[in-house]
């Protein structure tokens, strides 16, 4: 069991299910897929997707727009949600979090919904990703005071940074996974300093993981980003959050 | 140390060697990324990049709301005056539905109104305990077809608010729109 924060950082926890190319989807999907949810997300709505994607190929850059139809269900307090698309469930937590053993059970039900609507052949990514936006309140601030993970500037560079964005990556289980750790300045116009710790913890090898093992997996993901997230930050930080007991 | 600075600085200047000539089309890739976002955002668009990537090849589309959010608060910031972007980022998250509505209603704005300053702010009705997005249209000066136009510009995303928790409100406070350089 990890630390227990009173005000903690997260803004949402995203938890993603990516099927492989071979599993069929038609559009009977989210219809069957929502009968199933209905009693935990029964607010739904529709939305297209328009992407529009830039290669940078052998012959410059090139441009493809494909649009997707996903239907987004909310629970009753419309802080968690389900997006289902083809090939792809998603379940996102906003702020305030509602504790992962909050949001297990709703990522249980969805991922469980789905297996029995649709005859899954792999998996293709599943990930476990955590956005926290840490807000200090004044305007100069002094890194490694506060996170054990920051860029480190050699003596003879500035020591004043307006802006940075600092990502590694992590291999775990023998690289079957990796969890990618992004801390940046957040964009725009801001009274007072913000960061984003941005955790990412996914599997990194498409149908390394069975279907049957999906939910350890998400488990195993958990642990993992908690010790990460616990492993960036420093003691001053966890005063800020409010570390309960 | 990490100061919070408001403001950017572009430098211009020939650029010579391969590496510099990269990042400008690293850039140019995402300005063109950028404009036809713009052109997208009345189909509800998101963008996927894919240049040369050095780390995992990230999910190929974007899932996260608040990454969406961050997305339109910066493609906002280019067309409107945001007062308090952090209250107009915690309004999205909390009511997520109206997220993609909201770049529809600049839009619809900025093409009924050409002139106008755009200000964005999170309005708190003290009456009724409600709060709700309010995009003010400022001009130079007023006539008497504004309420006409700002119903024309309204009626083209009101529909998309129907059913939704959360609202959006075009208007006009009827001040003096500033000159922004």
């Amino acid at each position: 069991m990890g630390r227990k924060y009173k005000n903690p950082p997260i803004l949402e926890a995203v938890c993603e299910f990516r099927l492989t190319e071979d599993t069929q989807w038609d559009l009977t999907v989210p219809g069957l897929f929502y009968e199933r949810v209905k009693h935990e997300f029964p607010h739904r709505e529709q939305r297209g997707i328009q992407e529009l994607e830039v290669i940078h190929g052998p012959q410059g850059l090139q441009h493809v727009i494909r649009t997707t139809e996903r239907v987004l269900m909310f629970a009753p307090d419309r802080n968690i949600l389900v997006q289902l698309g083809p090939r792809l469930l998603v379940i996102n937590a906003l702020k305030p979090y509602p504790t992962w053993q909050g949001l297990k059970p709703r990522i249980e039900v969805a991922w469980k919904a789905l297996q029995e609507v649709v005859d899954i052949k792999g998996l293709e990514r599943i990930g476990l990703r955590y956005i926290n936006r840490i807000e200090f309140p004044h305007q100069a601030v002094e890194l490694e005071e506060y996170f054990d993970f920051y860029p480190f500037i050699g003596k003879r560079l500035p020591q004043e940074m307006a802006s940075f964005v600092m990502v590694v990556e992590f291999p775990y289980v023998a690289d079957r996974d990796r969890c990618r750790v992004q801390l940046a300045t957040t964009s725009g116009v801001e009274a007072k300093t913000a960061v984003i710790l941005d955790i990412d913890y996914f599997l990194a090898r498409p149908r390394a993981v069975d279907i049957s093992s999906g939910l350890n997996w998400v488990e195993e993901a958990h642990s993992h980003a908690e010790e990460i997230f616990e492993g960036c930050i420093k003691d001053r930080l966890r005063a800020m959050f409010e570390e309960v007991s | 140390m990490l100061t919070s600075l408001s403001g950017s600085t572009i430098l211009l200047c020939p650029k010579t060697s391969v590496t510099e000539l990269q990042q400008v089309e690293s850039r140019a890739v995402k300005a063109l990324a950028r404009i036809t976002q713009r052109l997208l955002q009345r189909g509800s668009a998101s963008i996927v990049m894919e240049e040369i990537e050095p780390l995992s090849k990230r999910s190929s589309e974007d899932v996260s709301i608040v990454i969406e959010i961050e997305s339109v608060l910066e493609l906002l910031a280019e067309n409107v005056r945001l007062h308090d972007s952090n209250r107009i980022r915690e309004y999205l998250l909390r009511f997520t539905e109206i997220i993609d509505v909201v770049p529809r209603a600049v839009d619809a704005a900025r093409r009924h109104f050409p002139e106008a300053q755009l200000i964005m702010e999170v309005y708190e009705d003290p009456e009724i305990e409600d709060c709700y997005l309010v995009l003010y249209v400022r001009l130079k000066q007023y006539d008497d077809s504004i309420v006409e136009r700002l119903e024309r510009a309204e009626a083209e995303f009101l529909d998309h608010l129907a059913d939704k928790e959360g609202w959006l409100q075009l208007t006009t406070d009827f001040r003096e729109a500033e000159d922004v350089l």
